[in-house]
């Protein structure tokens, strides 16, 4: 069962009081719920922070499922979000994605047998200039080549195991 | 109060009215899905657009408010050319899937494309598929590709029944409504939403696919579930009846009823009823005519009070009939001089309430009946009877038509079997009552769908129900009964409401209409 931690669960309340209606909180705290759920936000998570935020689950849900930015099946350690739209995909977007899905033997949106990469293609990041570009965790990484890309991931990993 | 202009049509409506509800206030017609009277405004389908004069485009009936000198029209070409796009986007993703759909003859779309659409669709695009059968439990079962997102169940749940279980998840054409996790829509009310979808998105799990609603008929009356008395609306045909519906009454009930009441079929139709009189013991007895058996009972109880006295005789009564019935019934008692007991069935839940619409008192005229007991000066307390019932030589009892209210009803068998006879009149067949270990008489009764009346619900509103069918020939009414077993004779009724001989609306002239 997924329980938010201490600090997520002060996160929350923060944000509860930031705003004039409860439903306005939302936004955050599924992004903290995502973060302290290794990436995605499962069923079990939504009930949990309906019972904090005490909001019916089906209003959590409504937002969840809106947006794309929420993960609603499980990523791997590393989520490769390369973007994909008009910019870096006329510079090689699409070929970016391939090339990382081709060289950790997996396919989009899904998981790689080592459980650390997820690649997905999303809409634009706003870094037109530095295209392409992909977007890990909560950094970016552009003017990218194939070969970049790849030791960014590389050495992104090598971090995360010996962590 | 504000003046405006409808159609041509001048109509005088209260500050801060919106425009569709000067148009209902008018009977004009507008079409509409989302806009319904006993929700909040949601402004999402986009279908009652009107012109006002005076402001270049067109605007939507339901989100703007009336002001002062108004005029407004919604028959111009441009209004109808409006419509006919909001309706054409509608069916983008709509299956067309009449031909199985159980809301077919009363859904919506159909009735705004008949009057507004018989367009050549123009969408080339392949239609989103969803999912068809999704199970919202016990009641309810949901399609999500029929909806069309007006988005009024998930306001019923957030606003009525407050119990939020419903919501419009993913985007675009792939937002559908749903539960989270598919988890039952189950409240007491949850049957509300198939009511006011207006297609048939979300249709009721007892009613669908038992009849095309054009070939029933309806009529309005009272609900006899609890002592709230909704008004509703009753479907049926010769079968029997199908389906009940909250009728709007904005003293009692607003739009709304509970699912609870929506179960009275179960009650009042014939494979549940007791068809004809029966005299007997132990499951052995025979059939008698209701009115020949309830003479025989009159005449009995007479002698017995003559040559006994009248202690050896207790009616019971319950608050399952009209004041009529009851008024007939403790005239009776009165007369023969016996004790009258009033039996209450749930007595620890009498007062609860839930807030909305659902009470503990499971009786449509409690309030009647005891105002009845004290106009005719009768009614002793209950625990006398339980004493001194082995006593007796008869008990009468007044039963239930909705057993289900009684879980009691097989104890007060028992404790009736102490007596020497009982007889009882009650509308369902009960196999504890043929098997009782004394001598029983039963005489059927009519349901509240069979007679004319009125009940007194909790706080002594006086609403009258009618006689919308017949479905036992057989069966007495209480003042029939009283009258028979006061030794009278029944007078030919010619007073047929003239409801009772309403035609069927769909099956006669409008035929084909839809």
């Amino acid at each position: 069962m997924f329980q938010l931690s201490p600090a997520g669960i002060d996160f929350v309340k923060t944000e509860l009081n930031r705003y004039e209606t409860k439903r306005s909180a939302i936004l955050p705290c599924l992004y903290k719920v995502q973060e302290e759920n290794g990436g995605w936000v499962s069923p079990e998570a939504v009930n949990h922070l309906a019972d904090v935020m005490d909001i019916p689950a089906a209003h959590i849900n409504e937002v969840l499922y809106f947006y794309t930015m929420y993960n609603k099946k499980p990523v791997g350690r590393l989520h490769v979000q390369v973007c994909a739209t008009i910019s870096c995909a006329m510079n090689g977007a699409r070929e970016l994605a391939k090339h990382i899905c081709d060289k950790y033997q997996v396919k989009e949106g899904e998981i790689s047998d080592d459980g650390m990469v997820t690649v997905t293609k999303v809409e634009c990041l706003g870094s037109c200039g530095t295209a392409p570009m992909m977007q890990i965790g909560n950094a970016y990484y552009e003017n990218l080549t194939k070969e970049s890309a790849i030791e960014v991931i590389e050495d992104l990993k090598k971090k995360s195991t010996n962590q | 109060m504000l003046k405006c202009k409808i159609n041509g049509q001048d109509v005088e409506v209260a500050e801060g009215s919106s425009i569709i509800e000067a148009f209902k206030a008018t009977g004009q017609d507008i079409a509409h899905y989302c806009w319904h009277p006993g929700l909040s405004v949601a402004g999402v389908c986009r279908l009652c657009m009107v012109e006002i004069e005076g402001n270049p485009r067109l605007q939507i009936a339901c989100n703007t408010q009336v002001q002062e000198g108004m005029v407004i029209n919604n028959n111009s070409d441009k209004i109808k050319d409006a419509v006919k796009w909001g309706l054409d986007f509608h069916l983008i993703n709509h299956p067309l899937d009449c031909p199985i759909c159980a809301q077919a003859g009363e859904c919506q779309l159909q009735i705004q494309y008949m009057k507004f659409g018989q367009y050549d669709p123009e969408m080339a695009e392949r239609k989103v598929k969803k999912r068809k059968v999704v199970d919202l439990g016990p009641k309810i079962v949901l399609d999500t590709e029929r909806c069309i997102l007006c988005s009024r169940c998930v306001r019923f749940t957030d606003e009525v029944s407050k119990t939020n279980e419903l919501g419009i998840f993913n985007r675009g054409d792939h937002s559908e409504i749903g539960t989270v996790d598919d988890r039952p829509l189950d409240n007491p009310y949850s049957v509300n939403t198939v009511d006011i979808c207006p297609v048939g998105a979300l249709t009721s799990r007892e009613f669908r696919f038992q009849q095309r609603v054009w070939y029933l008929k309806n009529e309005t009356t009272v609900c006899n579930g609890c002592s709230t008395g909704c008004s509703t609306k009753v479907y049926f045909n010769e079968e029997g009846m199908w389906r009940v519906k909250p009728d709007h009454n904005d003293d009692v009930n607003g739009y709304w009823m509970c699912d609870e009441g929506r179960g009275t079929p179960r009650f009042v139709n014939k494979d549940s009823r007791l068809l004809s009189a029966w005299n007997g013991q132990k499951d052995e007895g025979q059939d008698l005519e209701a009115g020949a058996a309830a003479k025989a009972v009159g005449q009995t109880l007479k002698k017995v009070v003559a040559e006994q006295g009248s202690d050896k005789v207790a009616f019971v009564v319950t608050g399952q009939y009209t004041d009529q019935e009851n008024r007939a019934f403790l005239s009776l008692a009165k007369d023969l001089g016996v004790k009258v007991y009033h039996w209450v069935n749930n007595p620890e839940k009498m007062d609860e309430f839930d807030g909305l619409l659902i009470r503990g008192d499971k009786n449509p005229n409690t309030y009647g009946l005891k105002e009845a007991m004290k106009e005719v000066g009768v009614g002793s307390p209950w625990s006398e009877l339980e004493s001194s019932v082995s006593d007796l030589e008869y008990v009468v009892v007044a039963g239930p038509e909705n057993h289900f209210a009684y879980s009691d009803l097989t104890d007060k068998v028992d404790l009736f079997s102490k007596a020497n006879h009982q007889v009882w009149f009650v509308a369902g067949d009960h196999d504890v009552l043929r098997a009782a270990s004394n001598k029983v008489s039963l005489i059927p009764t009519k349901t509240y769908v069979e007679k004319d009346g009125t009940y007194k619900n909790f706080e002594g509103r006086e609403q009258r129900i009618r006689r919308v069918m017949t479905l036992v020939p057989g069966a007495l009414s209480l003042t029939e009964a009283s009258k028979l077993m006061s030794g009278q004779e029944l007078l030919v009724d010619g007073n047929v409401s003239e409801s009772y001989r309403k035609t069927n609306f769909f099956s006669s002239n409008e035929r084909g209409y839809l």
